[in-house]
């Protein structure tokens, strides 16, 4: 939608907490997406370059949690 | 290790639980103040059920100033489809920088630290005057002044009571 279209909260504390709220949503959309991609067969790399960040970031931040959900991960980039 | 010390370790480690259960890479306030509503049986449990507020009412507060926070840019959960994530990491999640605060407003409440009691962290919590504990309270029409004075008067009475044992 086009910038203008986006509610701009009035006042100050709604504000913040708007930007509190995105990042926790914006968390969680991530959890949910790198292992969604994952299961999808999709490779680190992949992964690391579609959500612009490195490849070691997203490995630390989500390797260990889907190992232990047993997502069957790609060793290799084809 | 003294009572407040083993009180303040439990709620730390039940937190860390908590932040992980809301997939937080953090413990934040909102999180001690789960789990101290969790901990049947201790004054800030109590103090925090008279005032109507025990864990699912809390969590429900807590989910209402969330959605209620996305709205106000036009963002609402309902319109994510996506799975929820399986798995949490095993790594306990480190202190956030809001219950941080918290431990420190608690520390602050008294002026020695064998004075403390396990609601002084509770008081701790409900200091803060802006951030998601003190909105999702007045979401939940909860009264934060009335609260702080109900823990202000079971530390008192607790510190009483104390006194009376150890004499």
């Amino acid at each position: 939608m086009p910038a203008s279209d986006i509610p701009v909260p009035q006042a100050a504390d709604d504000a913040l907490a708007a930007v509190v709220a995105l990042r926790r949503l914006a968390d969680q959309l991530e959890d949910a997406a790198v292992e969604q991609a994952m299961r999808a067969g999709w490779s680190w790399p992949q992964v690391a370059e579609a959500l612009g960040v490195t490849r070691q970031a997203v490995h630390r931040k989500h390797a260990k949690r889907l190992i232990d959900a047993g997502v069957n991960l790609r060793r290799r980039s084809p | 290790m003294s009572p407040f010390d083993a009180y303040l370790h439990t709620i730390l480690m039940e937190g860390g639980i908590e932040a992980r259960r809301h997939g937080s890479a953090t413990v934040e306030a909102q999180h001690l103040l789960l789990a101290i509503a969790a901990e049947e049986g201790t004054i800030p449990q109590r103090v925090l059920a008279s005032a109507g507020l025990d864990h699912q009412a809390i969590s429900a507060a807590l989910d209402r100033e969330f959605d209620h926070s996305l709205s106000t840019v036009g963002v609402s959960r309902a319109s994510f489809d996506l799975p929820r994530p399986s798995g949490t990491p095993k790594r306990p999640p480190a202190l956030g920088a809001t219950a941080k605060l918290a431990v420190e407003r608690g520390f602050a409440s008294v002026s020695r630290k064998k004075d403390l009691r396990p609601a002084n962290l509770l008081l701790g919590i409900l200091r803060a005057e802006v951030g998601t504990v003190p909105r999702a309270l007045a979401l939940a029409g909860v009264d934060r002044t009335d609260l702080l004075t109900r823990v202000q008067n079971a530390i008192a009475n607790d510190t009483i009571e104390r006194n009376d044992a150890t004499e």
